[in-house]
């Protein structure tokens, strides 16, 4: 045996190892089934499924890839977090410092900023793809349901992450989305002073969108996330096939 | 369930010949011989198997993972070429009292913005959205009862044309907002030079 051989069976026969990787590489039926039902990310999925809904073209991946970009944006999100404060003061300042001084501040932004945009792109085309296989029928009414709250999440993440950066887009772009708001009937008052925090865009608007953006809509949106996931398996797996 | 329960039990129980026992007589036991209480009821196989179903069915790992694995990788290279190669925009220090020439919501409420131009704002900012999201959404499996084994799009070709419509809709004026609305929201002809409205850039920050 040579010595690169016997460092692997070392490894592999560690304990540490061994705690980590519980069963050796899945080659027969028995162990692929343990792969997944021993693994809590890899247990989202039942241990078998049906054809049809492995098929790239049935479902695109568009959903799988807008968690998937969900949790880069996740990820992208928090680094970002670190060297941002949210004040008029600072917020601009803290964006330019993060791309010109943050260890790979700009690309961590970049990716924040197009991940944020593919994401809407593409929890609107998940949708058109259930729309288009008739996949809201019964028994799935409840997850379309759930899935519309995401698509909403989806754009208020997007829409309150616009802000912070605090130039003119994002300025002007929130300012256009509060003259709407305000052309709501009855409600139009409430909603400017409880989201935006006062009738124009300022300080207070920044914080409540940085809270919202950060705290409040991902763990939402987690949630039902996590309840969307559920449900897809409860309703017996993906629909179809057409 | 309990129909089927008395009937069950009132059942009498013929011995059959132990050679002739298959899977189902062995669990054909008298209610008053079990150890245990009946809780539930699940519905039974039919006696006589015709033709077990096909199983269609792969193993998620490697069929399905290997899948999602190769999507996620493929996104994750794109989203660091972007990232390398594509800035996301920044302009100038918010400043609330210069209007910049171009104004715009984020492309998801461009539409809306587009209606804005058009008609009176409680409906385009109110009533359509509202309707979207409402009727649009919300409830369209609770309108859309006609037939739940319809899933082909030819099948149900109504609720496919209005969805399709409300797309289509949007879509346009979406389009309208990004690429068509210039300095101070006019119509403009991007890229386009023998128009009389052409400009020489798009008028759009992401
Ligand atoms: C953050 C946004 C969302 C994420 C991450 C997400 C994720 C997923 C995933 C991974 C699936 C499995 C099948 C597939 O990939 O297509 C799925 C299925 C489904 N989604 Fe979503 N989804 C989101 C938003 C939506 C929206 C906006 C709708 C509809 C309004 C929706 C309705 C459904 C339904 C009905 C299914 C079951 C489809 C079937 O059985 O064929 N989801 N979703």
């Amino acid at each position: 045996m040579s010595f690169l051989e016997r460092v692997d069976q070392a490894i592999r026969r560690s304990p540490a190892w061994r705690s980590l990787f519980r069963n050796p590489y899945p080659n027969d039926e028995r162990s692929r089934a343990y792969a997944v039902m021993n693994n809590v990310f890899l247990h989202l999925h039942p241990v078998r499924v049906r054809q049809h809904a492995v098929k790239f073209a049935y479902t695109f991946c568009l959903g799988g890839l807008s968690f998937f970009l969900f949790l880069v944006l996740t990820v992208t999100g928090v680094y970002l977090m670190f060297f941002y404060i949210p004040s008029t003061t600072s917020a601009y300042s803290d964006i330019l410092s993060i791309q010109a001084n943050v260890a790979f501040g700009l690309i961590t932004r970049n990716i924040h900023r197009w991940g944020a945009h593919l994401m809407v792109f593409f929890v609107f085309l998940h949708m058109m793809r259930v729309f288009y296989h008739g996949a809201y029928k019964p028994p799935r009414e409840f997850n379309w349901v759930v899935g519309v709250f995401l698509l909403l999440f989806t754009i208020a993440l997007s829409f309150t992450g616009y802000l912070l950066p605090w130039d003119q887009i994002s300025y002007w772009a929130i300012t256009i989305g509060l003259n709407m708001a305000s052309y709501t009937p009855v409600i139009n008052t409430p909603i400017q002073s409880l989201i935006f925090g006062g009738i124009e865009v300022g300080q207070n608007t920044l914080l409540r969108f940085y809270v919202l953006h950060i705290m409040v809509l991902p763990l939402i949106t987690a949630i039902f996330l996590a309840v969307h996931f559920w449900r897809i398996r409860k309703d017996g797996g993906i629909s179809g096939p057409l | 369930m309990t129909d089927q329960k008395t009937e069950k039990e009132s059942r009498v129980v013929l011995p059959v010949d132990p050679t002739r026992r298959t899977e189902i007589d062995k669990q054909r036991v008298p209610m008053s011989a079990r150890p245990y209480r009946l809780l539930a009821m699940v519905k039974q196989d039919a006696v006589v198997r015709v033709q077990k179903e096909p199983d269609d069915t792969v193993m998620t790992w490697p069929h399905l993972l290997s899948i999602e694995f190769l999507a996620a990788t493929v996104m994750s290279i794109f989203l660091l070429l972007m990232g390398l190669f594509i800035n996301a925009p920044l302009e100038e220090l918010a400043n609330g009292n210069l209007t910049p020439p171009v104004a715009k919501a984020p492309w998801y409420l461009l539409g809306l913005q587009e209606l804005l131009a058009y008609f009176h704002p409680v409906i385009s900012g109110v009533l359509v959205p509202f309707l979207y999201i409402l009727g649009g959404a919300f409830v369209l499996p609770f309108i859309d009862r006609a037939n739940p084994e319809a899933k082909k799009p030819s099948e149900r070709k109504t609720t496919v044309l209005l969805f399709s419509l409300f797309c289509i809709l949007g879509l346009m004026v979406t389009f309208v907002g990004v690429f068509f609305r210039g300095p101070g929201y006019s119509i403009v002809t991007p890229l386009l030079p023998f128009f009389d409205n052409f400009t020489s850039g798009l008028h759009f920050a992401l």
